[in-house]
């Protein structure tokens, strides 16, 4: 190499690169453009969207949401009329998303443990049967699954309300969903709060003493157990504590005979009528007892499991044991001994079936039910009647201070003022109120006793008149979104906990086989651990991915977050704020998984070491 | 003199296969008879279900809609001629023996399957498309042939298939306004060309979409950083139908546009499909960036490769090779998810079904056929999705992923 050309090396390394050849410049160059353009773009969109929506006089900021909503909500974790507002709407879309998630969450994550567990196993039907659940699940859309839920409930091949199943514990079943009893919150509640903050606190005491003792210690051990027990301990001896306690003064009940509804509130001025102003007791435990009464119906032909039935009757559910004498006969029984009708109960005394005794068995016989005469086949059709002295049932209000009895009447119209063809709706309407007789009528003789109670009060659900009252209610949308939801995240969960099982080195099995471990206790303590580690992250994913999924809720008519936006931006046509709404509430649930997931993958780091 | 011993137990054969897996223990021998028998009453009453209790006429009357809603019969040679260009494409490509035509090849070898059944049911059922899935059978097997005889046409086939795109959407959209090739308005397109349309464009045209935003996303340039980052993030954070909503809602008002029609509900939901999918493809692609070692970008330079020739010959290549797994669920995730337009008022596959439980004829059914529809949902959605998943699980085998 010449000295010319090492000069002239040195020379070029000593000049200065033209600015439109440096790196850095370029790329300060590059991303100035970009951020230009990209201001530029929204202020074209901004400038757009705001000229369009004052030119079509839309709403383009968040003062709607102190209007008046006026959308019937079926399911409201809080209290909600139609008087709420649009804010308050978007706050139980947001509650009912919650509600199905966390729910769906909880049993997705054991189903899916559950079904991913059975995929390693040694039994090839077990094996086979969840490598099927996999593939099938995992390869059909979450909407399809839906729809499938939910028709599968509605039609009815579950019963219907008006036969619904009594679950153990009574629980009631129908394809109006699944009723629940649970716990409400009595007017005692307040006696029991200090004790439950006591409760907390010693808790709390008792947790980080005992950490602080193991760590002291230097020995591994569970500090949470005696904590939640020191906690449930003071919790349950403060809720004995407490006992029941005397009524709220001024405790009275207001009844409404055409509608069946008792109302309990505090009679302020001690006239016996609810008052706009007085207020109302949620939760109150009352005993209705009715002296003496009836309820009448026609019998129906429906379909029931996509089959006809026909001449059946259904009362609201009674059972035997709420009546002193109860006795179910025929509206008018010489016409019905004229034809030989005869009734049949499935359950004495809310269901049965009108037949006429063809063979002369005394008993029914399937096709019996059917009138031959008839120019299409059909049941009988005829007013049953049920009477009744000495009814008695123990309510518990709701969180309006509301609770519903059956619409007894005291008396009859004449049969032949309700026709032969009574719809649906009138079905259960109260007798005395479909025509007839005014002069008959006299009024319900029902008493209610506002009963003491502890604090927490234990609701058990029951059917007045066509629907749930009382406990909780899980409608069959719900349901429907819920178990579409569990059975189709659980698919993906079942994967990733094979995946975590299998990347379990299989020399850690053989070593706690070798320390003499049984398979259950390897399984505990040695292979699920470790697999722990590979498999929250994505478990962690898939939770967010239910969360998000919950948004198909509109398939199954659920009113979450989403289905309550899109209704809230029809009514309102703020459909700009709207979607901001939508979008943070979404991206905030994402964030709190997102902060979860971090948690976790730097204790599982951790825990490496 | 010592005692002939028994015969050791077999170790081969049904006998020890059942022993093995099926009654290994107590405990496991009650739980076969215990699932066999819920196992067998659930399959019986399904299947007594679905040959003697369900109503299929209404599925099979309304096929057409199923399949394109309501695209003109006269002109349903259109969509024919399109799916049989696919096949042929598709044949062509299975004939080749390197790894990436594995994935094509289990893909063809169950379609020509689909479609020598459509064939069969076709000329003994359906005079007005007697001979359509004949031709796409036969259009496969020709695709194949060619390709195995004249090995070199492979060579071709990217640019075929981005010839193909063209000639696809020309079939289906049409030119002129009157003639063979007359417009067809998208308000027609529906059923499962729909659905195909959404997922095929969805998956496209987010490819080279979602390699830029992870390129930005992995910039050192921190505002284009934050930009992609953003996106990514805001997208992937709220569920799909949101977007959809919200693109049937604001895509007019963002483009100032003063008639909303003139932007049809089909480009909205495009828009929305293909920026969501985006945004999944950048994380895919991310994570194959992130797969490729740091020796490979400094061999690179070292070779005197500058920063968009390392990028492009060196980096993506290995990225995207390592993510052909994640991308094909994406494309199964978006085919299902396409299900969703039905919020945007769009009659895809799913929402025929729809249009088809309101049918007069099926409300006349005892309890709906929305059990049938669903089922007949279900069985289509889960053919293509589980080809797609069975073809890339072999690819993953081949590709030695899983296996250490």
């Amino acid at each position: 190499m010449s000295a010319e050309t090492i000069q002239r090396t040195a020379l070029g390394s000593q000049q200065r690169i033209p600015f439109y050849r440096n790196v850095r410049t370029i790329g300060v160059l590059a991303q100035v453009v970009f951020a230009v353009v990209l201001v530029a773009a929204a202020y074209v969109v901004y400038h757009n969207v705001t000229t369009a929506l004052r030119s079509a006089n839309l709403p383009s900021d968040f003062g709607f949401l102190d209007q008046r909503a006026g959308i019937p909500l079926a399911e409201t974790p809080i209290r909600y009329t139609g008087e709420n507002s649009y804010g308050r709407a978007f706050l139980i879309g947001v509650l009912n998303t919650l509600k199905v998630a966390l729910v769906g969450v909880a049993f997705a994550t054991v189903l899916g443990v559950v079904i991913g567990v059975m995929r390693l196993s040694r039994n090839f039907l077990m094996r086979g049967f969840a490598t099927v659940y996999v593939e099938t699940l995992r390869n059909t859309p979450l909407a399809v699954q839906i729809i499938f839920w939910y028709t599968a409930f509605l039609t009815p091949l579950p019963p219907r309300i008006l036969n619904a199943v009594r679950l153990p514990g009574g629980a009631l079943f129908s394809n109006q969903g699944v009723a629940l009893p649970w716990p409400y919150p009595s007017y005692h509640f307040g006696a029991w709060v200090p004790y439950l903050v006591a409760a907390v606190a010693i808790g709390a005491a008792v947790w980080w003493l005992r950490r602080r003792q193991l760590r002291l210690a230097d020995r591994p051990g569970n500090a949470f157990g005696p904590g939640l027990l020191a906690a449930l301990v003071v919790a349950v001896a403060g809720y004995l504590l407490v006992g029941k306690g005397s009524l709220p003064s001024g405790a009275a009940t207001a009844f409404r005979e055409t509608s069946g509804v008792v109302t309990v509130f505090r009679d302020l001025n001690g006239d016996g009528v609810k008052q706009f102003l007085e207020p109302f007791i949620p939760f109150a435990a009352v005993t209705a007892r009715v002296a003496e009464g009836g309820l009448e119906v026609q019998t129906q032909n429906l379909v029931e499991s996509r089959r006809y039935v026909y001449g059946r009757f259904y009362f609201p559910p009674f059972q035997e044991s709420e009546f002193e004498e109860v006795e179910v006969t025929f509206a008018d029984p010489e016409a019905a001994a004229e034809s030989d009708l005869a009734i049949h109960f499935f359950q004495f005394p809310s269901r049965g079936v009108v037949y006429r005794d063809r063979d002369g068995d005394g008993a029914w016989d399937q096709g019996e039910e059917l009138d031959p005469d008839a120019p299409s086949p059909r049941g009988f059709s005829a007013a049953v009647r049920l009477s009744f002295t000495g009814f008695e049932r123990t309510l518990v209000a709701n969180r309006n201070g509301e609770a519903r009895i059956p619409r007894f009447a005291t008396t009859f119209a004449a049969s032949e003022s309700r026709g032969a063809n009574v719809s649906p709706a009138q079905l259960f309407a109260p007798p005395a109120a479909a025509g007839g007789g005014e002069d008959e009528e006299e009024p319900l003789q029902a008493e209610f006793t506002i009963q003491t109670s502890r604090p927490l009060v234990w609701s058990k659900p029951t059917i007045p008149i066509s629907n749930y009252d009382g406990g909780v209610r899980l409608s069959t949308n719900y349901l429907a979104l819920l178990i579409a939801l569990v059975v189709y995240t659980a698919s993906f969960i079942a994967e990733i906990v094979r995946a975590g099982l299998l990347a379990v080195p299989n020399g850690q099995r053989e070593a706690a086989k070798a320390l003499g471990l049984s398979d259950s206790q390897a399984f505990r303590f040695v292979i699920f651990p470790q697999a722990m580690r590979v498999i929250l992250p994505p478990l962690i994913s898939q939770f967010l991915n239910l969360t998000k999924n919950s948004s198909l809720a509109p398939l199954a008519a659920y009113s979450e977050l989403f289905a309550i936006s899109i209704i809230i931006a029809n009514q309102t046509g703020a459909t700009v704020p709207v979607t901001l709404m939508i979008i943070a509430a979404y991206l905030t649930i994402s964030l709190l998984f997102a902060l979860v997931l971090n948690i976790v993958n730097a204790r599982m780091a951790l825990v490496e070491r | 003199m010592i005692e002939a011993r028994k015969p050791p137990i077999r170790q081969t054969g049904p006998v020890a296969w059942a022993r093995r897996n099926l009654f290994g223990g107590i405990a496991d021998t009650i739980v076969t008879l215990v699932g066999g028998a819920l196992l067998v009453w659930a399959l019986y009453s399904l299947l007594t279900w679905v040959f003697t209790g369900a109503h299929w006429e209404q599925v099979w009357n309304n096929l057409k809609l199923f399949a394109v809603y309501r695209f003109p019969t006269h002109l349903l040679w259109r969509p024919f001629t399109m799916v049989a260009l696919v096949m042929f494409l598709l044949g062509i490509g299975a004939a080749g023996d390197k790894y990436e035509s594995l994935i094509v090849r289990g893909v063809f070898r169950w379609f020509m399957y689909a479609a020598g059944a459509l064939a069969v049911v076709g000329l003994v059922f359906w005079p007005s498309v007697r001979f359509g899935w004949l031709a796409v059978a036969l259009a496969g097997m020709a695709g194949l042939g060619l390709g195995t005889v004249v090995p070199s046409v492979r060579r071709l086939l990217p640019w075929l298939w981005g010839a193909s795109v063209v000639v696809a959407f020309l079939l289906l959209y049409g030119v002129f306004e009157d003639g063979p090739l007359v417009r067809v308005s998208t308000r027609l397109w529906g059923g499962f060309l729909l659905t195909l349309v959404l997922s095929v464009v969805g998956i496209v045209v987010s490819f080279p979409l979602g390699i830029l935003l992870a390129l930005g996303r992995r910039s050192d340039l921190p505002v284009i950083k934050v930009a992609c980052t953003a996106f990514i993030e805001v997208v992937r954070g709220a569920p799909l139908i949101t977007w959809l909503f919200i693109a049937s809602l604001l895509v007019p008002l963002l483009l100032g546009l003063s008639d909303p029609d003139s932007i049809s509900a089909l480009a909205r939901s495009m828009v929305a499909v293909t920026l969501f999918s985006a945004a999944y493809m950048a994380e895919n692609v991310r994570g194959g960036l992130q797969a490729v070692p740091r020796g490979q970008v400094e061999a690179a330079r070292a070779l005197g490769l500058s920063g968009w020739q390392t990028t492009l010959l060196i980096v993506l290549p290995q990225a995207l090779r390592a993510v052909i797994p994640a991308i094909v669920g994406q494309a199964i995730g978006l085919f299902k998810d396409t299900s969703l337009v039905f919020i945007v008022g769009l009659f895809d596959f799913f929402n025929v079904a729809d249009v088809v439980a309101n049918q007069p004829a099926s409300l006349l059914v005892p309890g709906g056929i929305r059990l049938e529809l669903s089922l007949f949902l279900a069985v289509v959605y889960w053919f293509f999705a589980y080809r797609m998943s069975a073809a890339s699980r072999q690819l993953e085998t081949q590709l030695g992923v899983g296996v250490r």
